[in-house]
């Protein structure tokens, strides 16, 4: 039983860093919708707005982590491209190469053509919004109470930035499967 | 417009959710522009153009100018409207229809069609 480093690493990408977003997400969600003045009591407002600032800066520098990890480490993996003496064409000569190994055969090409453009891409909108809501978290702070309009923006915001980062993730975890940078 | 009571203006927030809905547009621009245009793939490698990675290939310039426009915008939007109090609900629209659109721009579909035909 054993890792290789690159699998390690997309396990620190994918499960530690998609874990911790999962629990920042859930815990935002909560404070976010919870926040209403006749809720909760001047004591608690104190209280779950620093659970809410924890929760919200959390999933933004974890969104950051995740893309940049994601973009800069695994990806090249991903993408590497075989010498030219391998036979693109032939499966058995690409378990390094995955992106050619998924183009390879055409029961999973579309898990390049459409599952991993679209994950590489639409991942990177997920930290910009969550850094919004971040950032309006911080700003406002025990004021956010008062400001229902902000409050309700910042759940759309956060739920786009957590389905942006739940495509991703789901599309890496199949891709993972079905082609496992190794 | 004037903040509620004890309150302070929301100028900075609008900032913040419009800046978001420039990087994800930029975004969604750059996956297009990268498919129509061969000399636009080019510019877009940054990591063999300014040793930004090694093998991104173009998302290293799709990515990084996506997130220096929105670095840029929210800079320039939170000088604009810093201290004001603006109308969020308009903001906020704004800042969907800029979302939507990188969101729309960056699925596959959509993007390929502006693919050169082969």
């Amino acid at each position: 039983m054993e890792l290789t480093d690159r699998e390690l690493y997309t396990v620190l990408h994918g499960l530690v860093l998609g874990t911790l977003f999962l629990l920042a997400f859930a815990g935002g969600l909560a404070g976010l919708w919870s926040l209403g003045e006749r809720l909760v009591t001047p004591e608690g407002v104190v209280e779950r707005t620093r659970r809410l600032l924890i929760g919200t800066w959390v999933m933004a520098i974890v969104a950051w982590l995740t893309v940049l990890t994601g973009t800069f480490i695994a990806y090249p993996w991903y993408r590497a491209a075989p010498p030219e003496a391998v036979d693109t064409t032939d499966p058995s000569q690409l378990a390094e190469y995955p992106r050619y190994l998924l183009l390879a055969q055409e029961k999973t090409a579309q898990w390049h053509e459409f599952g991993m453009e679209w994950k590489e891409h639409v991942a990177w909108i997920a930290p910009m919004l969550a850094t919004a809501v971040a950032f309006a978290v911080a700003y406002y702070g025990v004021q956010l109470i008062r400001r229902g309009e902000i409050r309700r923006a910042a759940l759309v915001f956060f739920t786009l930035a957590f389905l942006a980062a739940g495509i991703a993730g789901l599309f890496g975890a199949f891709i993972t499967k079905a082609a496992p940078v190794a | 417009m004037t903040a509620p009571a004890e309150t302070k203006p929301n100028g900075p927030v609008a900032a913040a959710f419009l800046a978001a809905g420039v990087g994800s547009l930029v975004l969604g621009l750059f996956v297009v522009l990268n498919e129509m245009s061969e000399d636009i793939n080019q510019f877009l490698r940054f990591d063999e153009n300014y040793g930004l990675g090694s093998g991104v290939g173009p998302l290293s310039g799709k990515v990084t100018l996506g997130v220096i426009a929105y670095f840029v915008s929210w800079i320039v939007l939170h000088v604009a409207l810093r201290g004001r109090e603006v109308n969020f609900r308009n903001a906020f629209v704004a800042s969907l229809v800029l979302v939507g659109l990188g969101f729309a721009l960056t699925f596959p579909p959509i993007f390929m069609l502006f693919a050169p035909a082969e």
